[in-house]
């Protein structure tokens, strides 16, 4: 591990580390390679506490959090791109590029994580490495225990879609608040707005194919495609926003804001441990 | 394009408006001889607003956004009014959500600002034929993508990190409705902006402001909105 390299790493990814680091610019660079090996971890850890206010560790366990729902989707896409007669063709080339985009996911937490001094998450039953890399469909069971056959029913693969995505904006828009205020929290949110049109996608196509509950690409209420997902969706229906009623609020003519809409104007957020426990079941132990 | 009043025949009212004091000036010293850019400004309707003030701080990054969702707003107000020609059921009953999902972002920054909420702002889609459905959709796509990348930044520009929060909860709602208007138009292409390493766009607000003027011919003072 380089000290130069983990620093010009971090400031790949948030061009103000080093004003963050309040003005130890040149302190940091005359480090060079002087510093021991041993003493990094010590003392990025403190360095990290001052620029984001959090410990390393608040910071990594989020990272690894989210790359960790990244895997899960890249792994569940690609196996679906590559299953023959699943996606109609017309439909092909746009979860390609969603696969594409949870791949570049994984790699863009990797390097943070590694940049931040921590260890990247590795899934369990991960193959190191393979040709696939980081594909890894011996960690998840995408039937659920035998409830679903996503990669045999295209109407199973796309609820399962739009769950996973919609579930995944949620996680983000809780876990970027641990980074507010460093470049990171923009970058989230950007990462957040193309998950968020992942979802989109998956939603209006199954309400072309009619799929029984019309889903519109974005949120409504808390309506899940099926029960069995109404927990991914509860809160989704709140329409008090900063102590203000959406509901209350003049809307078209004389008419107030339509709960439907009010609540899908807003997406909310859901905290770790409530989507760590609704991913779970799709985990191998 | 036409002058329609001389200095002379303009309302006293209107004269005492800054711009147009400047437009007296313009004509007796260049006796109408001037180059594009003034030109330009001389066309404006009389009485336009100038400069219109965002404030600092929080409460010009609130008004920021207030001025991007009345510009949405607006836009689908005439889209649900005057809607394309083909839009079937479903196509209207999502344009008339995303309508009143805009209202409620308006209204909303309206009253978080309170006094302090800028003036309406007027709107300009003369670039968009309301009654052509690949026209709508499409500027609706790009409309929403300006929307997209100035809120993404905006929202860790705020001193007061409660606003940061809530108001982050409104990026991907806005990309899902870009996501929507552009596979609506040309089908998997939900994802056009979102660059090699999954990245939706963000710019500065200014930025942003400035892409909106493709909608809006709006002369903003945003020299204290955070960038």
């Amino acid at each position: 591990m380089n000290f130069k390299n983990i620093l010009h790493e971090i400031e790949k990814n948030d061009p103000e580390v080093y004003e963050k680091l309040s003005g130890r610019r040149d302190v940091l660079k005359s480090f060079g390679s002087k510093v021991a090996v041993v003493a990094l971890p010590v003392v990025l850890g403190s360095l990290f506490k001052k620029a984001y206010g959090k410990t390393t560790d608040v910071v990594v366990d989020s990272l690894n959090f989210m790359l960790e729902l990244e895997y899960i989707e890249y792994t569940f896409y690609r196996t679906a791109t590559n299953t023959g007669g699943l996606i109609p063709a017309k439909d092909l080339a746009g979860f390609k590029t969603i696969e594409s985009h949870e791949k570049a996911h994984i790699q863009f937490f990797i390097d943070t994580i590694i940049a931040a001094g921590g260890t990247p998450f590795v899934p369990k039953h991960y193959s190191h490495p393979t040709t696939n890399a980081p594909y890894v469909p011996a960690a998840y069971d995408f039937t659920k225990g035998g409830a679903y056959a996503p990669f045999a029913n295209y109407n199973h693969f796309l609820m399962l879609a739009q769950v996973f995505e919609d579930t995944g904006v949620r996680a983000y828009n809780e876990q970027s608040s641990i980074f507010w205020g460093s470049a990171l929290y923009t970058q989230l949110q950007q990462i957040t707005a193309t998950e968020a049109r992942h979802a989109a996608h998956a939603r209006l196509i199954r309400r072309n194919l009619g799929a029984v509950e019309v889903p519109a690409p974005w949120v409504t209420n808390d309506i899940a495609p099926i029960t069995d997902f109404l927990a991914n969706y509860d809160g989704e229906q709140n329409t008090k926003q900063l102590d203000v009623e959406i509901t209350a609020l003049k809307g078209h003519k004389d008419d107030n804001i339509p709960r439907l809409s009010a609540s899908a104007a807003f997406d909310e957020p859901l905290n770790k441990a409530t989507v760590v426990s609704l991913m779970k079941p799709f985990i191998l132990p | 394009m036409k002058i329609q009043n001389t200095p002379a025949e303009q309302p006293a009212e209107e004269m005492e408006n800054g711009y147009d004091i400047s437009r007296r000036h313009f004509f007796k010293l260049t006796g109408g001889i001037a180059g594009i850019g003034l030109f330009y400004a001389s066309c404006k309707p009389p009485g336009a607003p100038t400069n219109i003030f965002l404030g600092s701080g929080d409460t010009a990054l609130l008004n920021f956004i207030y001025i991007l969702q009345q510009i949405e707003a607006a836009f689908y107000i005439q889209a649900v009014a005057t809607p394309y020609y083909g839009m079937d059921h479903l196509e209207l009953l999502a344009i008339t959500d995303v309508r009143d999902q805009e209202i409620a972002h308006r209204e909303y920054l309206k009253k978080l600002l309170g006094n302090d909420a800028v003036t309406n702002i007027s709107a300009d889609f003369s670039s968009v034929t309301f009654a052509e459905r690949a026209s709508v959709l499409s500027k609706a796509g790009e409309l929403e993508d300006i929307v997209v990348s100035g809120i993404s930044s905006a929202v860790n520009l705020f001193t007061n990190k409660v606003y940061s929060l809530a108001l982050s909860k409104m990026v991907s709602v806005e990309a899902r409705h870009s996501a929507y208007f552009k596979d609506m138009h040309t089908w998997n292409s939900f994802g056009d902006g979102v660059d090699a390493k999954g990245f939706d766009k963000a710019v500065p607000p200014r930025t942003a402001l400035e892409n909106m003027n493709a909608f809006s011919h709006t002369n903003y003072d945003a020299s204290k909105l955070p960038n």
